[in-house]
């Protein structure tokens, strides 16, 4: 009976570890991730994706690592004016319930240093790392975008 | 009919035809800028392209006269752009497969001149830019020569480095520390028409909408 109690213990802790972690892991949702395609000699290539924060809290993606990159930066482009300029961001935010979208002529990721550049089709594996303690791999292929593909546009 | 009035009716008459005439001569195209959707007429005839003499990427000189006898759309770019640079470029690219698919007389030839020649060398270039269209042709050379021809169209960069985990801005034209080996450019982004005559005809602000701006370019090369 002892056995049978600590067993029922340590199957309702293990459920409730995992429903701890799928809840936290769910938080954040990363949704249509796109390497853009580019030149073979492209020395930094684009990354985006939409993120979606189902949280009651303001997250921030404070840092990315990208396999097979030398580093990967955070970046937003704006139009100042006419004049388009690349800011380098410390992080990207995600409002409570909200959502960011990384896009063309927008926020975006910057992969730098390709070993490779890879050719459409092809993956990279990403990790994406919060400032509340998450992090996330994902897996994003290098195409067009919907957006191109659809010849629809986007704005700057 | 009194003669005062013959006359004023005649002065009349006359000044209508010389407005007619002005309009259909195309001076200032004021007709054309009304019908035009996202572009800018941008001829004028006291701004002239600099005498140049840059290198293509398959090491041809390329100066003046190379935009002489036909139609060019024009830009500048540069290869460690992340996210302007190809957008352009895959603007200009699907813009080519409309005014293809269209039919149209008169396909421009694609020209992407460098802000970047250090870095962007011909070679360079031609793996680059061949990427978003075989038939694109990329443009290098001297760095002093390329900031005097951007002059008249108004285009501007500036290099951006980081120093310290500061941006510290580098106007062009002036050195940068020896010491840096990377930097971004910010930078203005329009496509530019070039009539046969070599001159600047129209420009195309961002955001690019291909489908726009060919309507265009087919309404500004049959206006020409």
């Amino acid at each position: 009976m002892k056995r049978i109690l600590i067993s029922v213990v340590l199957i309702f802790q293990i459920s409730l570890v995992h429903a701890m972690e799928y809840q936290k892991l769910s938080a954040i949702v990363i949704h249509d991730p796109w390497i853009r395609t580019a030149p073979p000699n492209a020395p930094m290539l684009g990354l985006f994706m939409k993120i979606r924060n189902n949280t009651n809290q303001d997250i921030r993606l404070v840092s990315v690592q990208a396999i097979g990159y030398v580093r990967a930066e955070l970046h937003r482009t704006i139009n100042h004016n006419g004049i388009m300029k690349m800011q380098k961001q410390s992080f990207m935010p995600i409002s409570a319930q909200g959502d960011l979208d990384l896009k063309p002529g927008s926020w975006h990721i910057m992969l730098i240093g390709p070993e490779i550049v890879p050719k459409e089709g092809d993956t990279s594996m990403i990790y994406l790392e919060f400032d509340n303690g998450t992090t996330q791999t994902i897996h994003v292929q290098v195409g067009k975008g919907k957006i191109m593909m659809k010849h629809n546009h986007y704005t700057y | 009919m009194s003669k005062t009035t013959l006359l004023i009716t005649v002065a009349f008459i006359v000044s209508i035809g010389v407005a007619v005439f002005s309009t259909n001569t195309n001076t200032d195209y004021q007709f054309l800028k009304r019908q035009l959707k996202v572009s800018h007429v941008l001829h004028n005839t006291n701004k002239v392209l600099p005498n140049f003499s840059l290198v293509d990427h398959n090491q041809h000189l390329f100066n003046n006269d190379r935009f002489k006898g036909k139609w060019t759309l024009l830009t500048f770019i540069y290869t460690h752009c992340p996210d302007v640079c190809p957008t352009i470029l895959m603007d200009m690219s699907m813009l080519k497969s409309i005014l293809i698919q269209r039919g149209v007389e008169t396909v421009p030839e694609f020209v992407a001149i460098t802000f970047d020649p250090k870095r962007d060398t011909p070679e360079v270039l031609k793996t680059y830019i061949t990427h978003f269209d075989k038939d694109f042709l990329g443009v290098s050379g001297d760095q002093t020569q390329i900031d005097q021809l951007i002059k008249p169209f108004g285009t501007y960069y500036e290099r951006s480095i980081e120093v310290d985990g500061k941006t510290v801005i580098i106007p062009n034209g002036q050195a940068m520390p020896e010491s840096v080996t990377s930097y971004s450019i910010n930078h203005t982004a329009w496509l530019y028409l070039i009539s046969p005559d070599g001159e600047i005809f129209a420009g195309f602000p961002t955001p690019h909408k291909p489908h726009n701006m060919a309507d265009d370019i087919e309404l500004l090369i049959s206006n020409y």
